[in-house]
């Protein structure tokens, strides 16, 4: 499925990584198409656990799933249905990878194997898990790396 | 145990002392319960979603600490490393998404013959549950007990086993961290089930009995409370009226469950997975593919595939990310794990593999080797007869295999149990599927699937000796009732009315 991105806002992210990053982004929409249309939800990258405790980002914005593709919004979405929080170690790691594959590979190991010194991503739902189960972030999540394909969650 | 003040956890496979921790007495027990119970409002002043929220929050906090639950996992379970993965994320998953619940308990309209909405059922807390967990899950189970109760609103005390305390005594440490809203209604006992069970039948607080545990054991508590009940009995006014309240049972027992595999499927593949099913964590695992019933075209092709996978298994320190058999949780199942080869050797068996020991003599760094026996079919008609290993649950690496004849035979095999918590098919005819979930007599039936499936639609209970009370069931829905209120309001008001 091609899908489109783009990056609304012009340069109002406060931070050169949130900035880095949804350019990285915006290179790989078709991670977000599994979606439906109307899904928003927030990216916050977090500089400590604790500033993640406290629910203090250092900077944020949503993507937002419109009818061809994406958009990335600065700041924090209306009204999200969930938060996918990145320490700004993961994010620096992240945009260094090469592939979409590798990419996955990588958030999904921040996710599974979570290091305050390496780098981490959690995520917050605000919807019900049905909701959002129906609005396509199962499948977006097995597609961006964050739940492991079945047959390598336990294997003799 | 008798009531010591002191417990020494030790490491499964080494031996070595992992720590010594305070261990409740009678008093400190009571004391726990009635703290519990003055705290429980604490949990009911929130409501479902908030609580589900607290949840996710945990499942986050042990997400972020799993290295080290992991490394306790490994060291007082004997888990292998690998599998202490799993035995982690059930609940992270489940704590994660556990508003997926909410349908099982949200209050529910109802509508009359007239098309009237004015009654509903209800959905109520039971009350403060005690819940006992066995020793084979560190974590999942004790966890899952205790954030069951917190998610519907009641408050709990758990009981982990004592062999392996530890990861849950820090998991309750790291929601105390976190200042989890109503922490104090939530408690962990270290006590053995000895006195504990009897202390919780006797409390008039704690309102539900939640354990996993033997078939035999969770009977035992009955007569235990039946005995209790009995001292309790007043009959000043002519006829028997016990003053003891009822109690709610609610039971996970044992599983002994059938695995069939019919012609008409990738045999390597399904090996594979039958050997996962079987043997993960050395067989110690209620839902454990217990007995395999093969059909006869393929029998022997299929147990020479089973018997190269099994050879595969790396058994020994648990901590070695290649080791997939860790050590026996107790030197009670080694014994049982003999008793049950020698009782099957007196019948026409054989087999295929295994049944060796590895004993040191002490009660750590015990295995007994994964093992494979043929049981003929015509043992397995008469359940007062058949081998011991083919009537009970085999705790432990040892399986059954025998041969079906048809379809019709394998459900027929499947169904010899006394117990009745899972049953497994593997085939890919749609039709002979459809028989097979209607003709199956378990609570649980996977179809081509998977094992070790890590997904917030499986559930637990069972059918015949394996629960009670019997289905399929999720612990939110099992910790509520259902309380009518029809409300006459809309139509009557004005009637009543001074």
């Amino acid at each position: 499925m091609n899908i489109s991105s783009e990056i609304s806002g012009g340069n109002t992210f406060k931070t050169d990584i949130a900035k880095r990053y949804t350019a990285f982004l915006s290179q790989y929409p078709e991670i977000f198409s599994d979606l439906i249309k109307g899904s928003d939800f927030d990216f916050a990258i977090y500089d400590t656990l604790d500033a993640y405790d406290d629910k203090n980002p250092i900077d944020s914005f949503n993507v937002l799933r419109n009818g061809h593709g994406i958009d990335i919004i600065p700041g924090k979405a209306y009204d999200p249905d969930l938060e996918l929080a990145l320490s700004t170690k993961a994010v620096e790691k992240l945009i260094q990878t090469n592939t979409k594959e590798e990419y996955a590979q990588l958030l999904g190991s921040f996710y599974n194997e979570p290091d305050e010194d390496d780098g981490w991503i959690d995520f917050i739902l605000y919807k019900r898990t049905q909701t959002i189960i129906d609005m396509g972030y199962g499948k977006f999540a097995k597609t961006a790396g964050i739940l492991e394909d079945e047959d390598a969650v336990y294997s003799m | 145990m008798s009531k010591v003040k002191e417990l020494q956890i030790k490491n499964k496979y080494t031996g070595e002392l992992i720590d010594t921790i305070p261990a409740d007495t009678p008093e400190t027990l009571r004391e726990k319960i009635k703290k519990v119970a003055q705290n429980e409002h604490l949990i009911k002043k929130m409501d479902f979603f908030e609580r589900a929220q607290l949840l996710a929050k945990v499942a986050s906090k042990l997400r972020f600490n799993k290295n080290k639950l992991k490394e306790l996992i490994v060291a007082e379970g004997g888990l292998p490393i690998k599998y202490s993965e799993w035995e982690l994320s059930i609940v992270t998953n489940g704590f994660k998404f556990c508003d997926w619940y909410y349908p099982m308990v949200e209050e529910k309209p109802l509508t009359s013959i007239e098309g009237e909405q004015l009654a509903s059922i209800r959905y109520i807390p039971q009350g403060i549950a005690a819940c006992i967990s066995p020793r084979n899950t560190p974590i999942s189970l004790p966890l899952y007990q205790l954030g069951a109760n917190y998610l519907v609103g009641n408050g709990a005390i758990v009981k982990p086993s004592t062999a392996c305390p530890l990861t849950m005594l820090k998991a309750y440490s790291l929601m105390e961290d976190m200042n989890l809203p109503g922490l104090d209604a939530l408690d962990i006992v270290i006590a053995p089930g000895e006195w504990a069970v009897d202390e919780f039948l006797k409390s008039r607080i704690i309102k539900t009995i939640m354990t996993i545990t033997s078939s035999h054991t969770a009977k035992d508590i009955i007569v235990n409370y039946a005995k209790i009940l009995r001292k309790t009995a007043d009959k000043s006014m002519g006829v028997t009226m016990y003053t003891q309240p009822f109690k709610n049972f609610f039971f996970e027992c044992a599983g002994n469950d059938a695995g069939i595999v019919m012609p008409d499927v990738n045999l390597e593949q399904v090996a594979k997975w039958n050997c996962m099913a079987s043997y993960t964590n050395s067989g110690q695992q209620c839902f454990s593919m217990k007995r395999i019933i093969v059909h006869k075209d393929i029998y022997d092709e299929y147990v020479e595939l089973l018997i190269k996978e099994m050879d595969n298994l790396k058994y020994g320190d648990p901590t070695d990310p290649d080791v997939d058999i860790g050590p026996l949780g107790s030197r009670r199942i080694l014994m049982m794990m003999e008793v049950m080869v020698e009782d099957a050797k007196k019948y026409d068996v054989k087999i295929f593999t295994g049944a060796e020991k590895v004993d040191t003599g002490e009660d750590y760094g015990l295995f007994y080797k994964p093992t494979l026996i043929e049981i003929k079919p015509e043992l397995c008609e008469d359940l007062v007869k058949a081998p011991f290993l083919w009537r009970e649950e085999a705790f432990g690496p040892v399986r059954s295999i025998t041969k079906a004849n048809d379809l019709q035979d394998a459900i027929r095999l499947a169904n010899a149990s006394n117990y009745g918590m899972r049953a497994v098919v593997y085939t890919s005819n749609l039709e002979n599927i459809e028989i097979f979930k209607n003709e199956l007599n378990a609570a649980n039936i996977y179809v081509n699937a998977r094992p070790m499936l890590v997904d917030i639609t499986v559930s637990l209970g069972g059918i015949k000796d394996s629960a009670y009370p019997p289905g399929c069931k999720y612990y939110p829905q099992e910790l509520v009732y259902g309380k009518y209120i029809y409300d006459g309001t809309p139509v009557n008001l004005d009637k009543v009315k001074p």
